[in-house]
């Protein structure tokens, strides 16, 4: 039954016409969200008492390194759906979230060691967290050479799904990184259980700047995704008639 | 809750800290690489896509 659901849904002709649709409304409404976010962040909300005014990088940080994970997640989960139902769309998403996942990574890093200017008087340290984190942006370049590097598609996608399975443990490294090790990125301000250990004048921007963020960078996922599927089915007679 | 941090734009630009550091190089550093490289991404995408539909055109 989940199959037949699966199948039924997640055509590629289906999956693109419902981001068409979809697409024009996710872009603006978390374009807005997300410089709302910003100004409210680097304007509104007041200095902090250690950090000074470098900490209004966390509105433009902690965005990009919360997507960055929760992309690699969203393509263990494709990864999954390929290798048990066999589903082709979920193939081509792995490979359209790995660019998008290498890049959201990228500006983790590099706000991340420009904040570390500032605040630990290094730009880089071989701490936990940042290893971890490099690691995962190494991961997605590797994912999308190894892809890359194949003719044969099918070949291509299974081991590509394999693998992003068996990278997916770096997720929970970069997570309790901070808890297991002695590291010199700070603990997490946010966490499930705890009340935050950041003022709500600070948290409120800080949400929206994740959801304005995530937005984008879905409208980034399902461009990435248009071009992988129309490369991929080009030779249909529907996206002959769709483009 | 919506007071401006700042009363002018250059100390806006500049945000000297209380310890007075200026901290301004560090924020629009990364402001400027988070924007241009979404919108860079953007970009690119979209001429891809649009060089392609043309190809299969």
């Amino acid at each position: 039954m989940i199959k037949k659901f699966i199948h039924q849904f997640a055509s590629p002709k289906t999956y693109l016409m419902q981001v068409d649709k979809a697409y024009s409304y996710i872009f603006l409404t978390s374009l807005i969200i997300y410089l709302v976010a910003i100004f409210w962040g680097l304007f509104l909300t007041p200095e902090d008492f250690v950090q000074g005014n470098s900490y209004r990088i966390i509105y433009l940080h902690v965005p990009a390194s919360f997507i960055s994970q929760s992309l690699y997640l969203g393509m263990a989960f494709a990864s999954a759906i390929f290798l048990i139902w066999k589903v082709k769309l979920s193939a081509y998403l792995v490979r359209s979230i790995a660019p998008i996942g290498a890049i959201t990574t990228f500006i983790a890093l590099v706000s991340g060691s420009i904040w570390g200017i500032p605040t630990w008087g290094t730009w880089w340290v071989w701490d936990a967290r940042i290893i971890s984190t490099l690691i995962l942006f190494i991961m997605y370049l590797g994912l999308i050479s190894l892809h890359d590097s194949f003719t044969n598609n099918e070949k291509a996608d299974k081991f590509l799904a394999i693998l992003v399975l068996v990278g997916s443990v770096n997720i929970p490294i970069i997570k309790m990184s901070v808890e297991w090790w002695s590291t010199l990125h700070q603990t997490a301000s946010i966490t499930i259980s705890d009340k935050p250990a950041i003022d709500t004048l600070m948290l409120y921007p800080l949400f929206a700047s994740v959801i304005g963020f995530s937005g984008l960078v879905l409208c980034l996922v399902l461009l990435s995704s248009k071009l992988q599927i129309l490369n991929r089915e080009r030779n249909k007679s529907w996206v002959k008639k769709y483009v | 809750m919506f007071n401006f941090a700042f009363s002018s734009i250059s100390e806006a630009i500049i945000m000297e800290s209380q310890n007075g550091q200026n901290h301004g190089l560090y924020v629009w550093s990364v402001f400027g690489i988070v924007f241009g490289t979404l919108i860079i991404t953007f970009f690119i995408y979209r001429i891809k896509i649009g060089n392609l539909s043309k190809k299969i055109k």
